[in-house]
């Protein structure tokens, strides 16, 4: 019995010890601020400085002063944090608020209505120089700017580059650059930055790096003029420029670390922008522990605010999960307003069937292919290829996915640039199915060839396919083994020609909406030891017309030679078109958002100052 | 003196232990399809990058020259750059390992009490409804994966009660306390944040319970076994006729050396849970060391694999050793055969 009493006593002592601590823990409003009223000149970073010798604390003053004025009608109510009038009485919080309010334990910083949560697979990469998945993606392009933007019509606008010239030999590139662009520490974004940053991309190589290639150099003319000059010409030179994210130059070599691989740039700031960022975007970041989410907060002096979404949320917070039972437990919970994209369809139902949840799906440049090895026989012979290619049904295989869907025309996604819609669709045919099979040298005996499918383990949802394709070739003779693998072994075994299987179902996209930047991709011999080839097409005749047609400055000319390569393509049946996919999303009733009106370049579909988020 | 012997030769032996696992996972990881480099640079990345990162992790070199390497650097707690994070797997460790403890320290102690109480009640009442309620419990928790009991308990408790938080460690509008330990709840308490305190171990319930479950499940077994046959010990007969009360025979005379078993199962438990927590964590979005271990499995992520898997070797042993200490506090027997045959 006295244990039971003394146990007592120091839970009773613990419990007293403790709650004082409480009281300090809550938000103190005392009345000890200033009272002032706004000068001549004056603006809120200025005063922020003044006060608390911080030009971003700002924002707290903006909170705390409208929290005074929804009580007491004499002070000003401050809706946009750039615009104060001379004349209006403000209040100027102390400084132990303006550093409460910034460490996120009261206010906006801490997550009130108006968030915007995405749920996201991981690891997400905010280094422009190290991400290029879809969530790095979608997160570079809320955080940093680039010289142009795509737009929706696969094309590009200007953006922190107002206009451009090229000249005759169309290796020299000159950017106007507009002024009065501030980064996020309120330092100006200059030529330099711009040259700063494609060095840097272009030194660690990584990321996109791949996709802006070809240039010879950069130089920063003057503060505002930026010049490259490109080693040949190349028509994918200004749309891969949405992958040049702009950092600030003095912020990263103030966060470089001395040692790295990167002989006298050390480590490029890679250890420091892992977790921090150094951009002009609509968005910065406040917090990003690894693995669990990304937080970022509105940046209200953006240099193209006046466009943000007059709802676009304060704080978006990407977070690191897919796992169905979770994001449907948030979502109704209403604390997640977009999942992710890999949901499955029956997930996706589930979803739409709750009260105020709807599905979204839209266009992207994903495409789902069957790549025939032609190199291994049956395969080898094209007469047998084709036999296959009418042999399936396609319209069978766009029911199995989301209403909606459609079937592929040509071997690139409808959505690019230079899309030839007029090429030869293949349909489920059985009478042209066997007459190509009769031509096909091993007619004969083909059932002593079976056909490997191998769909990706990761992705149970590819076995359906994969057993269509089976019924449908059971239809002809063909003999069809169904085989997953994982995906690490898909890329073992795609990068050498012996080790290539017959068929391997994969989805592939393109970063940029240029139709001939996906055949290269697909067809191209530089990619046939990659996942992204099992063709192995492996003609030097091709290769060069693709380069030809890349390398066509005029938009006019470029695409009628991506027209062309795309009627040559499906001429060989080195694949089955299966259907461009459509990326789905569940989406609370409560945010405006609008995916098809933004490009479908991949991270600008969730573009935070685009999306309205109105309080659950 | 004979203690400190003992501890003394089983942390030399745990050293080879740890050596002969750090080269079995060495070459067990290198076995795995796939290029670490290319996997983690995407099929896009130049050669040259790919050549360059080979390089930097000494991928090019002879199996046992890239050993040397890791062990020359792992010595002075250098254990190389994660290819998933992109930082070095020691920041990584620092940050999950304490996560993962968090989870399995709470899950331990569901276990513990849960378990002996269950079982203890179970033998109590033993061939009563009490213990046939409990058996069929038991043997559905001992069946049943903990991922199962994840869902479970997220679909009601976080879906349909609404009562517990669903993901991460804290919610949205928590600031983080002050890292000391990096268990959020000993983190709270320490900055005297009790609110705080009281968010992460609502964050904490739901993945712990649901990893508790089976090992629990399977103590409460394990405890009502080795209780009910001592029952019928002699012993017991001889207390029960000296009149001591039965809740004295029970809690005092036959607890303490059925504990034996529980205490040794328990041990393995918690040391398993911390590697078999994948899922749970995946699901409640935790950032633990399992998680991390098994994405690290995925991508090929060589030095992580190494790290994760040396920690949990790690912890095995150091659990053992435990283990071994407290029944040898139990029963003098056991303290005195390990102290003696050597």
């Amino acid at each position: 019995m006295s244990k039971k009493l003394i146990s007592l006593l120091i839970l009773v002592v613990l419990a007293t010890g403790l709650l004082p601590a409480v009281g300090v823990a809550a938000p103190p409003l005392q009345e000890e601020g200033e009272v002032y009223t706004v000068q001549k000149d004056d603006w809120l970073s200025k005063l922020a400085d003044k006060q608390y010798g911080d030009v971003l604390a700002y924002p707290a003053i903006v909170y705390y002063n409208n929290l005074k004025a929804a009580e007491d009608s004499t002070f000003a109510v401050i809706e946009n944090a750039d615009l104060i009038e001379v004349g209006w009485t403000i209040y100027l919080p102390t400084a132990e608020e303006a550093t409460a309010y910034l460490g996120g334990e009261v206010g906006m910083a801490a997550g009130e209505p108006g968030s915007l949560r995405v749920t996201f697979s991981w690891p997400t990469f905010i280094d422009p120089a190290v991400g290029s998945d879809f969530s790095s993606s979608t997160s570079l392009a809320n955080i940093y700017d680039t010289l142009i933007f795509p737009n929706k019509d696969a094309g590009v606008d200007p953006w922190l580059a107002e206009s451009w010239d090229v000249s005759d030999d169309g290796l020299t590139y000159t950017f106007n650059l507009r002024r009065g662009v501030s980064f996020h520490d309120g330092s100006e974004l200059l030529a330099s930055d711009v040259a700063y940053s494609f060095n840097r991309l272009q030194t660690i190589g990584e990321g996109y790096a791949y996709l802006i290639s070809g240039v010879e150099s950069v130089t920063a003319v003057d503060d505002y003029t930026v010049e490259f000059k490109l080693e040949r010409p190349s028509g994918l030179f200004v749309p891969s420029l949405v992958r040049l994210y702009i950092l600030n130059e003095d912020l990263v070599r103030q966060n470089t670390a001395a040692e790295g691989p990167y002989d006298e740039e050390g480590d490029y700031g890679k250890e420091w922008l892992l977790t921090h960022d150094a951009g002009s975007g609509p968005y910065r970041v406040v917090e990003f522990p690894l693995e669990e989410y990304l937080l970022m907060e509105k940046f209200n002096n953006w240099w193209n605010a006046a466009t943000f979404n007059p709802n676009a949320p304060g704080q978006a917070r990407f977070i690191a999960t897919t796992e169905t039972a979770t994001v449907r437990a948030l979502m109704d919970d209403r604390e997640l307003e977009i999942t992710d994209q890999w949901q499955t369809v029956e997930a996706l139902e589930a979803l739409d069937a709750m009260e105020g949840i709807d599905i979204t799906a839209f266009s992207t440049m994903t495409s789902f292919y069957y790549m025939m090895n032609t190199r291994k026989p049956p395969l080898d012979d094209i007469h047998c290829r084709r036999a296959i290619s009418w042999a399936f049904d396609y319209d069978q295989a766009v029911a199995l996915e989301w209403p909606g869907t459609q079937q592929m025309v040509g071997p690139a996604p409808h959505t690019v640039g230079g899309h030839n819609p007029n090429v030869l669709v293949y349909e489920r045919d059985l009478d042209k199915a066997n007459e190509e099979l009769a031509q096909c040298q091993y007619a004969a005996d083909i059932q002593d060839y079976p056909v490997e499918v191998v769909w990706i383990a990761e992705v149970p949802a590819e076995e359906k396919w994969a057993l269509l394709f089976q019924a449908n070739m059971a239809d002809i003779g063909v003999p069809v083994e169904v085989v997953s693998q994982p995906w690490l072994s898909v890329v073992e075994n795609t990068s050498a020609q012996d080790t290539s299987s017959h068929i391997v179902t994969i989805y592939v996209s393109t970063d940029l909406p240029e139709a001939g930047l996906m055949i290269q991709q697909r067809y191209h011999s530089s990619t046939a030891n990659t996942w992204q080839q099992n063709e192995w097409l492996l003609d030097p005749e091709l290769d060069a017309e693709i380069e030809d047609a890349l390398a066509t400055v005029d938009q006019g000319a470029r695409f009628a030679k991506y027209a062309t390569l795309q009627e040559e393509i499906v001429a060989l049946a080195p694949s089955l078109f299966l259907y461009d996919q459509l990326e789905k999303h569940a989406v609370q009733s409560y945010v405006d958002w609008k995916p098809e009106e933004n490009s479908s370049v991949m991270g600008y579909q969730i573009y935070a100052p685009r999306i309205g988020v109105t309080a659950p | 003196m004979k203690l400190l012997a003992f501890l003394v030769r089983r942390i030399f032996l745990a050293i080879f232990v740890l050596f002969g696992l750090s080269i079995l996972i060495f070459v067990i990881a290198r076995i795995l399809p796939g290029d670490p480099a290319r996997t983690a640079l995407g099929a896009r990345a130049p050669q040259w990058v790919v050549d360059r990162l080979r390089e930097e992790m000494h991928l090019n070199a002879p199996l046992h020259v890239q050993y040397g390497f890791w062990l020359r650097d792992a010595l002075q707690g250098d254990f190389g750059i994660s290819l998933v994070t992109r930082r070095d797997v020691a920041d990584d460790v620092r940050e999950f390992f304490p996560a993962s403890i968090e989870l399995v320290l709470l899950a331990g102690l569901i276990t513990g009490a849960g378990g002996i109480a269950l079982g203890t009640l179970s033998a109590r009442h033993k061939d009563k409804w009490v213990d046939n309620v409990v058996r069929v419990l038991s043997y559905a928790g001992v069946v049943t994966p903990a991922f199962v009991f994840a869902i479970l308990f997220l679909l009601l408790f976080g879906f349909v009660l609404d009562w517990l938080p669903t993901i991460g460690r804290l919610s949205q509008d928590v600031a983080r306390p002050p890292t000391v330990t990096g268990l959020m709840t000993i983190d709270a308490l320490l900055a005297g944040q009790l609110a705080t305190f009281w968010d992460a171990l609502k964050h904490l319930i739901m993945p712990a319970l649901a990893l508790a479950m089976g090992s629990m499940a399977q103590e409460a077994r394990i405890t009502r076994a080795t209780m009910s046959d001592n029952l019928t010990k002699d012993y017991i007969a001889a207390e029960r006729a000296l009149g001591i009360p039965e809740r004295m025979v029970m809690g005092r005379f036959l607890l303490k050396p059925s504990l034996i078993p529980t205490v040794s199962i328990f041990g393995l438990d918690f040391a398993a849970n911390l590697s078999n927590a994948f899922l749970v964590e995946l699901i409640f979005n935790w950032p633990g060391l399992s998680r991390y271990g098994v994405n690290a499995m995925l991508r090929k992520d060589l030095n992580a694999i190494s790290a994760v898997i040396l920690i949990l070797g790690v912890t095995f042993i150091t659990v053992n050793i435990i283990v071994d200490l407290v029944v040898g506090a139990l029963d003098p027997r056991i303290r005195l055969r390990a102290t003696r045959s050597d």
